[in-house]
This record gives structure tokens, sequence and C-alpha cells, in this order.
């Protein structure tokens, strides 16, 4: 089997399994709705500055709870399973390529539904053409937090503290992921350019997809 | 003919502590060999050093004519088989659906899935996730497996215990297919009884190096 | 050892020696005595950029020959750069609140960088720390050095692309302007503080080339177990 092949194989099945097991929707996503609640209450804040922060916490609690999701997939892996697939000829960057697409499409959705919940909790105010940016600075923050923490789980692996350390990892690291998004949304309010935050966001995702693919043979012999 | 497996002098490290040293190993076509030994005397580091899935510290070696430092270990890895200590099946997933799972990365016809699973014994639980399967039910499966890959090199670690006899006349069906296409054998047992009843040549692991055993 | 302290000895001498300069060139006239702390915070800054190039090296290189030495060397470079990360991070936050009166300034792409990095670090000697095979240790640190080296310099770039958009924001004052006098000291602790680097890898290479020689030969793993002595199984 080729590269791609294998790769789509890998992001099919850990569909499946997240769709059997429903981690990220069941655990994870409710958690974050309800770290979404607990700012205002706990800032104690007025109503019109619980709306101008709205979406400063979403990309917060989306960077810190996105990391669990990212790092999921990583802590599923077996080393028997690593053996197996090696001995299957699976090619490593085809298994981290396939689990940034799965993590990618778990993340988007996970992200676009907590936006959601930001949205109605949160009520702020929505520049004209915010959906299209929202949706694509979304995606492309999930496309790059899973590539982050796909890597950072493969360095953690095996480690009794291995999702704080992946985190502690992952967290600073996707500062450039923040602001991209951030910004983004921002730049509509503001009415200065979009695409400097989303050029920012797609070379983030790139090198390190060419990273994750370069270090992928590495990787896979650095876990076992 | 060139050995399918041909060790000069191989030596392992795990965790900063050495655990073969020295080991002399060759593995002809068709041949079966027993590895025995004591708990914690390095078998199953022997077999994944065989496996190229453990790198080495010393010494060199080919497995399937191809050298143990190879950075493209790729296709000799598709003609080893391994079962190790614990199944490597996705707990999530039916029997049927992990077979199929390993048979699309294999590149293998999914068509002979149920076949395996009908030679097995499972065909009655194929559509069982694996986490409600006994260990030897999913052991089982992994015989299955390796009956769609073939492998030229087998690799067997403990791969017996907890077995009925009838799985463990599957693994000997297994075994003796593998030596009819002319493949090798590598079994691992604590068991030294048992291994003489498959192996042409038993040895025996201790103080990191390999012997022929008494 | 010779060496070491050879070394040691004149990065003691060159940092004494910017000390001086920088305790006697005249103040800043806007910054007052706080501008002195430019002299520990502007070559410690210098050192973490300086020490991360190194790691990243030392780990690209490791990747590339496996030898262990680049690993020791990447080591030894997060160990001295955390240090004067940290140095550098809290000197620049006692001058902030001084000189701008906020500790903290969130357009500044180098102060950004340098908090991503020492985090970073933090990460890199936790997992170090918590892996006890020294190829896997390698090899894994490695990975991360290397991970850093793409997204480190994103961050810089990204924090400073935030400033460039969001001028109006600016807490920095303006027209602000060091003496000559300040300007040779601040250079002058810059290179002394690159000779304590050296120096101070130079000896934790050392160290750490004799902590290998000195590691004990491990017990063989059959070794480490014996056969049962059954005949005292009734007497546990």
């Amino acid at each position: 089997m080729t590269f791609w092949p294998q790769a789509f194989e890998i992001a099919r099945v850990d569909l499946i399994v997240e769709r059997r097991i429903g981690d990220t929707l069941r655990i994870v996503l409710p958690f974050a709705v309800v770290a979404l609640m607990v700012f205002p209450l706990a800032l104690g804040l007025q109503l019109s500055t619980i709306r101008d922060i709205g979406f400063g916490v979403f990309w917060a609690l989306g960077i810190l709870f996105g990391m669990q999701v990212a790092l999921r997939q990583s802590a599923a892996d077996t080393p028997e399973r690593r053996d197996l697939q090696a001995l299957l000829g699976v090619d490593a960057a085809a298994r981290f390529v396939g689990r940034t697409l799965s993590g990618s499409v778990l993340m988007g959705g996970f992200l676009l539904i907590l936006a959601l919940a930001m949205l109605a909790l949160y009520a702020p105010r929505l520049p004209t053409g915010v959906w299209p940016v929202l949706v694509v600075s979304t995606l492309l923050l999930g496309i790059g937090l899973t590539e982050l923490g796909t890597l950072a789980g493969e360095v953690t692996t095996g480690l009794r503290a291995r999702t704080s350390l992946a985190s502690l990892i992952v967290a600073p690291l996707a500062l450039p992921l923040i602001i991209g998004a951030s910004q983004s949304v921002e730049a509509l309010e503001q009415d200065t350019g979009i695409l400097p935050w989303v050029l920012l966001l797609v070379t983030s995702d790139l090198a390190l997809a060419v990273a994750g693919v370069a270090l992928a043979r590495p990787l896979e012999e650095a876990t076992r | 003919m060139d050995p399918i497996v041909d060790f000069r002098s191989i030596g392992v490290s795990l965790g900063g502590h050495p655990v073969l040293r020295g080991v002399n190993l060759t593995l002809a076509p068709g041949e079966v060999l027993g590895v025995s030994g004591p708990n914690g005397s390095g078998k199953t580091t022997l077999i994944r050093t065989i496996a190229t899935l453990t790198s080495i510290d010393s010494g060199s070696g080919t497995v399937l004519g191809t050298d143990l430092t190879s950075t493209s270990l790729v296709p000799t890895r598709r003609k080893i088989g391994m079962i190790g200590h614990h199944p490597a099946l996705i707990p999530e997933l039916t029997l049927t659906e992990n077979l199929t799972h390993a048979a699309r990365l294999a590149g293998i016809e999914v068509t002979r899935v149920a076949n395996a699973l009908g030679v097995v014994g499972l065909e009655g639980a194929s559509d069982r996730r694996a986490d409600a399967c006994s260990f030897g039910m999913r052991r089982r499966v992994e015989i299955a497996h390796l009956l769609l890959t073939r492998p030229t090199l087998l690799l067997l670690d403990e791969a017996a215990s907890g077995l009925d006899s009838s799985a463990r006349d599957l693994i000997s069906a297994m075994v003796d297919s593998t030596r009819s296409r002319g493949g090798g054998t590598v079994v691992v047992s604590h068991d030294e009884s048992q291994l003489r009843g498959i192996a042409e040549n038993v040895m025996s692991l201790s103080g990191g190096r390999l012997e022929p055993s008494r | 050892m010779t060496r070491t302290r050879l070394l040691m000895g004149t990065a003691g001498l060159s940092v004494a020696i910017g000390l001086w300069f920088a305790l006697t060139a005249p103040p800043d006239v806007l910054q007052g005595e706080y501008s002195r702390l430019i002299n520990i915070h502007v070559p410690s800054m210098w050192l973490a950029f300086l020490a991360f190039g190194v790691t990243a090296l030392g780990s690209i290189m490791w990747l590339v020959r496996k030898k262990e030495r680049w690993d020791r060397l990447a080591a030894a470079s997060v160990e001295v750069g955390v240090i004067f990360t940290g140095i550098g991070l809290f000197t620049g936050m006692v001058w902030g609140q001084a000189v701008w009166g906020a500790p903290w300034d969130w357009q500044d792409p180098r102060l950004m960088s340098t908090a991503v990095m020492f985090f970073v670090y933090l990460g890199y000697l936790a997992l170090r720390n918590a892996l006890d095979d020294p190829v896997v240790r390698a090899r894994r640190s490695a990975i991360l050095g290397a991970i850093a080296v793409v997204q480190v310099p994103l961050v810089y770039f990204s924090v400073n692309l935030f400033r460039t958009l969001h001028q109006t924001q600016s807490i920095r004052p303006d027209g602000s302007t060091m003496p000559d006098e300040m300007v040779i000291a601040m250079l002058i602790n810059v290179a002394a503080f690159t000779v304590l680097y050296v120096a101070l890898m130079v000896t934790r290479l050392a160290v750490s080339r004799l902590e290998a020689q000195a590691r004990p030969e491990g017990v063989f793993a059959g070794d480490a177990v014996r056969p049962p002595r059954l005949s005292e199984v009734e007497d546990v």
C-alpha cells in the first residue's frame, strides 16, 4: 500500500474508534463549555465586558482543551500496535499524516461547536464577514494544533506525566497559531487586512507538517 | 542459499543496561530455531532485534539479506511476521475490522479476511469487538493475520502461552507452513520441552549470550 | 581541568570588567540608574538566543550523526540557557516596571520569543529527566529541539507582525537614547557573557563526559533474575 492510501486508512480507523468511544464530543467538549461559563462568573464581569472577551476566551480555551483532543490519539497507541504497523510496512510519515488528518477533522468539529457555544453564551458583536473568517481560522488553528499535539504526544509517549509534559511543550509553541487565529477576527473588527494572519496560520501549519514528515522516522525509532 | 538471519557478535542495550552481547545466530531457510531462557534473560529483546524493531549497539547482521543498520528496512519488515506477548488489536474494532485494517495497510486483498477468520475458528465471533474477546480469541486473530501475510520469517514470542490445545495446533500448523515455503521460524519460550517438540535446534540465553542448549 | 579553570578565570575577569564599565558609565537621562540593568538584561537575552541556537544545532546534528557528543552539547546548552533566559526575563521585567510602568510588553517579539523558549527549555529538561534510556533520551530531546527550531522563529515573526499592526498600543517611551559610554559598556558585557557561556559550557561538557565514564556497567538482564529458593517457600 502506498503513502496516501496508508494515511487515509489510518485516519479512517482513528475516526471510527473516536465515533465508538466518543471522548472528544462526550467529555472534552462539555468540559470546555463549562469552562466557557466559568470565566464570566469568576471575573464578575458586566454584560458589555463579557461580549468583548468572547472571542478571546474562545481562542484560549480552544488551545487549552484542543491540546487534550490532539493528545488523545497517541495515548491510545500501544507498543504492540506500533510494532505491528512497522511490520506491515506502514510509512512513519504516512502515520503522521493520517493522524493529522483524523485529528484535524475532530479538532475542527470540536472547535466549531465550541465557537457556537461561545457565540450563544457571550453574544459578541459580530463584524461583517466574520463567518468565513472564523471557520477558516478555526480549521487552520485545528490543523496546526493537531500537528503539534501529535508531535508532542509521540515525544512523550510512555511517560507517566505525558499529558502534562506534552501540554507544556504544545502551549508555548502554539503561540503563532493563537495570534494568527485571534487576530484574523480582530482584523475584521478593526477593518485591517486578514491576509497576514491567515498566511501566518498557513505558514505555521505547513512548517509543522514538514517538520512532522521529516521527523517521522526518528520519532518512530524514539518511541520504541 | 543465503541465511534468513545472520547475526555476528550482536550487542544490544536497553534503558542503559546491556541485554545481549556477542550474540551469534544463523537461521537457514526451512529451519525452526528455539530459544529458551529464564525470565529477564533478553529473549524478547532478541526477537525484536531479529524483527529489526530494536537497534543494535555493536556487531553486524542481516535479516532476509538486509543489513540491520540499513535505513530502508520497510521492504524487509513486510516479510516478517511476529506474535508478541500482548495481542496488537485495536480494542474498539471488531475482529473482522481489525484484520481488514491490517490487510489494507499491508496491501492484501480484504476478501481473504473472512476465510482467514474461518480457518482459525473465529467465523462466529467475527463481528465481536476485540475488547469483548478473550485473550485466546485475540491471539487466534493474530494467527489469522499471519495466515494472510504469509511471512518469510516467523517470530513467535511465548506465542502458545494462554492458548488451548487446538490453538497450539494452529501455531504448529503455521510453523510447518512457513517451513514448507522455505521460510524460517524463531520460537521463544521459557518452556524448553515445548521447544524441543517444534524446533530442530534449541539454544538458550544466559548472561546475554546465546549458547546451544544442553 | 586546567583548561576549564583557565576559562572560568577568564570568564570571571571578563564579567568583572564588564561590571566595572556598567557601574562607571553615565546613566541614561530618562531611565536613570535603572539603565544599568541593561548590562545584565541584554547580554542575558543574547545568551538565551545563542544557547537556543547551539541546542538546535546539537539536536539536528544528533539526528544526522547519532553521536553522543551532540546530545551532550544540546543538553548542556539548555541547562546554561535556561538560567540566562530566566535572568534575562526577570531583569527585563524589573526594568520594564521601573521604566515603562509595566513589567511585561506583550508586543515585544524578542521578549515573547524568549518566554516561549524558556518554557520549551523547561519542557526539554523535564523530558530528559523522565527518560532513563540514554539513546531514547537523546533521540526524543533532539526531536523536541528540532521542532522548536521550526516554531520559535514563527513565534518571533507572529509577535512582530502583531506589533506592526498594533502600533498605537505600544508602551515604549519615545526618544529614549543611551549615552555612547553605556552602549560600549553593554557591548563589553555582551562579550563578557559570551565568554562566560563558553566557560560554563566547557565545564558542563567536561562534567558530562566524566558522568558518562563513571556510569557503571549495567547488570545483564538475565543476571538480575536468580532461580527461586523452592525449599524456603513454606518459611516465608
